[in-house]
């Protein structure tokens, strides 16, 4: 378990990274926390001719609040997300997904923009995009152009970034005040990749629900926003049979595949139990 | 027999440290990152080995290209199985008994390959990634042949045969029994039933296997250094397969990081690295990466077994049938053979109860895995798996509470010594006690009235309970495992003064991570009366050790014990002689108090031991006349049959209605090992080998496709349970001494795993027994459980 030989860029500024990247015409790997990069490159599953490590690149760690939007810097730690007051306060969804991701040390290096690019199914980052409806800004030779989310995510470990083109953004709608919002996961230990996990947002006025958002983490080969149950909850309400009717929909809404840890059945049971616990808690804690 | 225990007679004031619970004193450089561990030791001119491993499950290997690895720069050399076949014989786990076909093991695959990992080509190059670079160069032709994975497909006629020497896959075969167990069935008023499945697992050390060989030309000597368990038996059986006389091969498992019975086994790494360091005269070093680990050390358990319990009206055993199929994988492990496992679990299965008849056939199959070989319990985790289920499935059908089928039928304490339907013989033990204590530990009528609640609210809350036995401390007059070629009876201990008055006692065991420097060094310096910070314990090296073989099957503390107790008692006699000498008195008038040597009734005439070890060393002058100088003594021990040691665990959990998830609440131990040493490492293994039993039974699963490849081959797919996942633990201690076993010491590092299993199998059931469901197949992962619940709701 170690990897081959690659060459070794630690570029200061971003142009000279998108320079770095495009001198390989797609044979190069952006460096980022490395909590999956560097597993891959030991496994020899990846074998980039020249890594381009983007850690000393100071301006692509940030968080700012603009236009409705909290921004993140691609290289925005993830710990960093878990301790940030204004995510806690402006997207408690992403505080309490931060919690699944990992252990400690893995949030210390792992990266937002990391875990968006490199696309795991099972990963919580992603369903927070797709639940939120956010979206990416990507950086090339040939300019810079936003991504949404539903565009983003191709298949496995897949995304339509470029390979000459850097994550440079993540932006995230401010969750509406008031809105109810959890993550429910189920994963064999502490820490793992989600078997399955659901982001819920709800936002209610009195019994109504003005709107639903469900998305999947481990349902499939790419994030899934469960929009015919996010329906059910916006045309029935937030009532029992509602959230009943929704988890139910949800589990015809994925196909889910196999693998050694669950069944593809066993997982779309999962995704109609964690729905239902995520709208409840979701709805316990929404204002309004 | 009291002369017997340890310290009964030892002239001590000083605290007793045996009883004690004394801190780790191996923690210290653990927790600091001091510890010795193989990889940290970097000879000049070392060169870094990597294998190429097969990729097929069974396939003939037609031709090895090495040039374009050998141009590579930084490139040594490169060994093929027909170079090492040059320069040492095929490892052969011999056997005593017909019922163990002896089938080949060679170092690096000869002809054919039988298992995905299999260690194929060997290179030693400048770095271990110049050596992987190299492996991938290498070019292996491979012709494919028909792959068996399944162990009851392998018995047909028409399978796949992956030793064409045995002529057969069926490499273990054996029969147990007393009495006439099929009338006893037959006039039972009942009989319970089940095919169990306990999967495969491995035990995931966290240093993984490595060596390093240096062979000194001038000397013509060998030293291997092996993330391992058993130096002397790796040393034994080196100087046979590379014809090197014993004294020239120096063998150390200095710090080793777990071995749990995976690392007691000879390696073909091992082999192959000596080779190539011989070949080469330069050091070489391999260290497995997890990969390697999780493809290609020995793997545990899996193994089916079908088993029948008859009872009489009142619930008493009237009989016991079993077959069990063990999956021995792709070769009979040197020295224990294929035989370890499935022979445990069929001599284990009666457990700790009165079992009047009983047939238990054991068969162990080859196929096209990795093999099998011992981890932590061997054999009796499943063994207990079975009995334990198939109690509980009796109790419920007889409407009789578990724990009390299992007090009605446990071996009662006026039959010690018991001997076994399968031949074992039990010292002495508490079955009983340990039940008992255990419910009273538990509140266990509180619980269950917990559970009647909980039911009510349609929560799915259990209570499972686990009795077991096993034979610890094993002597001369049984092999370890049947037929083996190699007597593992005796272990030394050589206990030596220096003329300061410090100790150094050396031992052929080797600790890793039981903290025997710590319960050893307990032991000798209550045996010759000194403080243990005076006691310096030598342990795994096999250049200063007496004989021994190594750590493996809950034998240190009971043989290295007692070795210890026989050369204090031999120093401490010197040390009587020669005090009086000082003192001029006789030595049966001399008593230790204080540190010094006294003469009753007059302590203030008295010598510090420091005084007597410096006169030992100083000769005639100042010792008796005729007594031989030095202080030091080497004593053997054989406890020759063991002891037992045992167990209940008891399990409570809540089934997850909505994920199946299971999840432990409380966990329960009443454990005896005899006299214990130091109760806190005691606890310690106890916590361990539970956590151990638990991701055997929740959360751990070697998988293979069918193709022979494996599908858990990282640490995401092969899920052990972290902190997160483990309960906490209450743990309590029996202390019946064993009356045959030197100090009165039990063996106990495997306990934990053993019963682990069945606790928390039969707390699932017990849960679900609104359901009607069984576990007969662990681990019971949460898919497994849905599918059961499905199947069980559909049913109605
Ligand atoms: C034991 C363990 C457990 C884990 N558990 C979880 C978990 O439960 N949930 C979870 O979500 N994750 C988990 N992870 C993964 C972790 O969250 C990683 O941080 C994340 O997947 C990748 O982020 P990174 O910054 O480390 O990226 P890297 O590993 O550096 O890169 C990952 C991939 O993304 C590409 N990339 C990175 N940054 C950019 C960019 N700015 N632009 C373009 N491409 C880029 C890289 O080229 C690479 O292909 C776990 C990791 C480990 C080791």
């Amino acid at each position: 378990m170690k990897p081959p030989k690659f060459e070794y860029h630690a570029p200061k500024s971003l142009e000279e990274a998108l320079e770095a990247l495009g001198r390989y015409g797609g044979d190069a790997k952006v460096l980022a926390g490395g909590q999956s990069l560097m597993p891959l490159l030991n496994f020899r599953l990846a074998r980039p001719t020249a890594l381009v490590d983007l850690n000393r690149i100071g301006s692509l760690a940030y968080i700012r609040e603009h236009n409705g939007q909290i921004r993140f810097g691609a290289m925005t730690r993830q710990r960093t997300i878990e301790f940030s007051p204004v995510v806690a306060q402006r997207l408690p969804l992403l505080k309490e997904a931060t919690h699944w991701v990992g252990h400690l040390p893995i949030r210390t290096r792992g990266t937002i923009g990391g875990s968006i690019a490199h696309a795991d199914p099972s990963a919580e980052y992603p369903a927070v995009l797709a639940a939120l409806e956010g979206e990416v800004v990507a950086r090339g030779a040939r300019g810079e152009r936003v991504i949404r989310a539903g565009d983003l995510f191709q298949t496995y470990l897949t995304t339509s970034l470029a390979p000459d083109e850097i994550l440079t953004e993540v932006r995230l709608p401010v969750m509406p005040a008031g809105a109810g919002y959890a993550l429910e996961e189920f994963a064999r230990r502490h820490g793992d990749f989600a078997i399955i996990g659901i982001a819920a947002v709800v936002v209610r006025e009195g019994p109504r629900c003005t709107m639903a958002r469900l998305a999947t983490a481990g349902a499939g080969p790419v994030p899934v926003r469960l929009r015919a149950a996010e329906q059910i909850l916006e045309r029935e309400g937030l009532g029992e049979a509602a959230i009943e009717a929704a988890a139910r929909r949800a589990t015809e809404l994925v196909t889910p595949d196999a693998d050694i840890h669950a069944s593809a059945d066993y997982r779309r049971h999962l995704t109609g139990v964690l729905t239902k616990r995520a709208l409840t808690r979701a709805i316990g804690v929404a204002r309004g | 027999m009291t002369e017997h225990r340890a310290g009964a007679t030892a002239p001590t004031a000083l605290p007793r440290l045996v009883g004690a619970r004394v801190a780790r004193r191996e923690d210290g450089r653990f927790l600091t990152g001091q510890g010795s561990y193989v990889d940290d030791h970097r000879p000049a001119r070392l060169l870094y080995a990597a294998f190429l491993r097969s990729p097929h499950a069974h396939a003939r290997v037609v031709s090895i290209a090495a040039s374009a690895a050998l141009t590579l720069p930084g490139v040594a050399a490169v060994l093929t199985g027909e170079d090492v076949a040059r320069s040492a014989k095929p490892v052969r786990a011999a056997s005593k008994t017909p019922a163990v076909k002896v089938t080949s093991f060679p170092p690096l695959a000869l002809g054919k390959v039988r298992h995905v990992g299999e260690a194929v080509v060997m290179v030693a190059a400048e770095s271990r990634y110049v050596a992987e670079d190299a492996v991938e160069r290498i070019l292996v032709e491979y012709e494919p042949i028909p792959v068996v994975t399944d162990m009851e497909q392998a018995l047909r006629p028409e399978s796949p045969l992956l030793h064409d020497e045995a002529g057969t896959n069926l490499l273990v075969s054996r029969e147990f029994g007393r009495g006439d167990v099929d009338e006893a069935l037959a006039g039972a008023a009942l009989v319970v039933r089940e095919r169990f499945r306990f999967h495969r697992h491995t035990p995931v050390c966290m240093e993984n296997r490595g060596c390093l060989a240096e062979y000194a030309t001038g000397s013509g000597t060998l030293t291997l250094r092996s993330s391992a368990q058993c130096p002397g038996l790796v040393r034994d059986v080196l100087s046979d397969l590379l014809d090197m006389p014993e004294h020239r091969i120096r063998v150390i498992a200095a710090d080793v990081g777990g071995g749990f019975g995976a690392k007691a086994s000879l390696y073909p790494e091992e082999i192959a690295t000596c080779v190539m360091a011989r070949r080469l005269g330069r050091p070489v070093k391999w260290i497995g990466d997890r990969r390697e680990d999780l493809l290609a050390t020995t793997h545990a358990w899996d193994e089916i077994v079908e088993a029948e319990l008859g009872v009489d009206r009142d619930g008493a055993i009237v009989g016991l049938r079993a077959q069990v199929t063990a999956d021995v994988g792709a070769y009979s492990i040197y020295p224990w053979t294929a035989a370890i496992e499935p022979v445990q679990t069929i001599s284990f299965l009666p457990g700790p109860y009165r079992v009047p008849t009983y047939r238990g056939r054991t068969r162990g199959v080859a196929t096209c895995k990795a093999p099998l070989g011992p981890y932590r319990g061997v054999g009796r985790p499943p063994a207990v798996f079975v009995i334990e289920g198939l109690m509980d499935r009796a109790a419920r059908q007889l409407g009789m509470d578990p724990t009390e089928i299992r007090l009605r039928n446990f071996v009662r304490d006026e039959e010690f010594p018991y001997k076994s339907p399968s031949g074992i013989v039990w010292d002495r033990a508490s079955f009983t006690a340990s039940l008992l204590r255990a419910c009273e530990a538990l509140d266990y009528a509180a619980v269950r009235a917990e559970q009647s609640r909980a039911r009510a609210e349609g929560r799915w809350l259990g209570v499972g309970v686990a009795s077991y036995v096993e034979l610890t401390g094993i002597g001369s007059a049984i092999p370890v495992s049947p037929g083996m070629p190699i007597a593992t009876g005796t272990e030394a201990a050589t206990i030596r003064f220096d003329p300061a008055g410090k100790v150094t006692a050396v031992f052929g065991i080797a600790s890793h991570g039981q903290g025997l420097e710590t319960t050893l060094a307990q032991i000798v310096a209550d045996e010759v009366g000194v403080p243990i910070d005076d006691v310096r314990v030598i342990h795994g090296d096999t250049e200063v050790s007496p004989y021994g073989t190594g750590t493996y099957a809950s034998r240190s503390l009971v043989l290295a014990g007692g070795a210890a107790i026989l050369a204090g008692r031999a120093v401490r006699e010197k040390m009587l002689v020669i005090a009086g000498h000082l003192l001029e008195a006789d030595p049966a008038d001399v008593v230790m108090t204080d540190g010094r040597w006294a003469v009753r009734g007059m302590l203030d005439r008295s010598v510090a031991v420091r005084e007597i070890a410096r006169a030992a060393y100083t000769g005639a002058r100042r010792l008796p006349t005729g007594l031989e100088p030095g202080l030091e003594a080497t004593r053997f021990y054989d406890p020759y049959y063991g002891t037992a040691s045992n167990a209940t665990h008891v399990a409570v959990v809540e089934v997850d209605r909505e994920t199946c998830e299971v999840k432990p609440l409380r966990y329960v131990v009443v454990e005896d090992c005899g006299r214990m040493v130091n109760p806190l490492i005691v606890d310690g293994q106890v916590h361990g080998g539970v956590a151990q039993g638990l991701g055997a039974a929740l959360l751990e699963e070697v998988v293979y496709d069918d193709q022979g490849q494996l599908l858990s081959g990282t640490l995401m797919d092969y899920v052990v349970p972290s902190a997160c996942e483990v309960p906490w633990m209450e743990v309590h201690h029996l202390e019946t001494p064993s009356p045959v076993a030197l100090g009165g010491f039990r063996g106990m590092g495997e306990g934990g795993t053993i019963g682990a299993p069945a606790a928390i199998a039969n707390a699932v059931a017990d849960a679900l027994v609104p359901l009607g469901i069984e576990i007969a197949e662990l681990p019971v992962t949460p898919d497994r459980l849905f599918r059961l619940i499905e199947r069980a709701r559909a049913r109605g």
